[in-house]
């Protein structure tokens, strides 16, 4: 019984390690950040009519940080991070209600991000296959 | 409160619902562009619909969870007449002309209200394209692993 718990520890032991790669951790948090972001676009497309709304986007500096932890290699920090969205200060307004929403600028970010999360999402089932393929020891 | 399953889910929804509202008005004040007298008796007057951005901001945050607000879009906070006075005709004979023989019609203007329908319908779709984007990335994230 104790070399059958003793087991067990071990296998979890191996499946943290399995979790704690540097890849599936940023392919993670980048899956995160493209969902946060697709609410964020969806919600400045829901409001592309209404009077003096201002746009909302992950801000510049979630995939600066991201990038430098990544240099740094400290994974600790990049667990850690948490994005965010925020104001888009850039972003001028075009119409005279102060709104700041361009409907085709807004469609064409909210491709681009629904492809980033296509890509990342088929990165972290990945990991995830090649693990069952491991377990189970045949494809 | 868990995070949604579909992304922006309820953003795009609120949106289709009030561009909706926002469609309905503006059907309704072509259809009565000629109305002379409405419900109590006045001269029909041009319906406008107003939008407000709608957070909802949880009493307690979740631990974990990305962000401190939870978008539910837009609502709409008013249906409110256009005040602006309307055109006088000059028809004595009309049973809703005042003792000088005027009429006053509906200060609707057909153009401004096809415009306004146009970019109405804009958004609505714009919000429909929204949502096939957002099934298909559920439709990923239940195929992680997969």
């Amino acid at each position: 019984m104790a070399q059958v718990l003793q087991c067990f520890g071990q296998m979890a032991v191996v499946l943290d390690n399995l979790y704690n790669q540097e890849n599936y951790l940023i392919s993670k948090k980048l899956l995160d950040a493209t969902h946060l972001r697709h609410e964020a676009l969806s919600n400045n497309l829901a409001n592309v009519e209404t009077p003096g709304f201002k746009r909302r986007d992950l801000p510049q500096s979630f995939s600066v940080e991201l990038r430098r932890a990544v240099d740094r290699k400290d994974f600790r920090r990049v667990k850690g991070l948490l994005p965010r969205s925020a104001e888009d200060r850039q972003a001028k307004p075009v119409r005279m209600d102060g709104n700041t929403v361009q409907l085709d600028e807004e469609l064409l970010a909210m491709n681009r991000n629904a492809l980033n999360y296509e890509y990342l999402s088929n990165a972290v089932g990945g990991s995830i296959k090649e693990l069952n393929k491991a377990i189970r020891g045949r494809v | 409160m868990s995070m949604n399953l579909i992304p922006g889910i309820e953003s795009t929804g609120s949106a289709l619902s009030a561009e909706k509202i926002r469609l309905e008005i503006i059907a309704q004040n072509i259809a009565n562009s000629n109305t002379t007298q409405d419900a109590s008796g006045n001269v029909y007057k041009r319906k406008e619909v107003a939008f407000e951005e709608f957070i909802k901001t949880p009493e307690r945050r979740t631990p974990g969870y990305v962000d401190e607000n939870l978008y539910q879009g837009v609502r709409v906070t008013d249906v409110y007449d256009d005040q602006t006075p309307g055109r006088m005709i000059f028809n004595p004979g009309h049973p809703h002309a005042n003792e000088d023989g005027m009429v006053e019609m509906p200060n609707v203007d057909v153009s401004r209200e096809m415009i306004d329908l146009i970019s109405a319908s804009r958004a609505y779709e714009a919000n429909l394209t929204v949502v096939k984007t957002s099934r298909r990335m559920a439709q990923q994230a239940m195929s992680i692993g997969k």
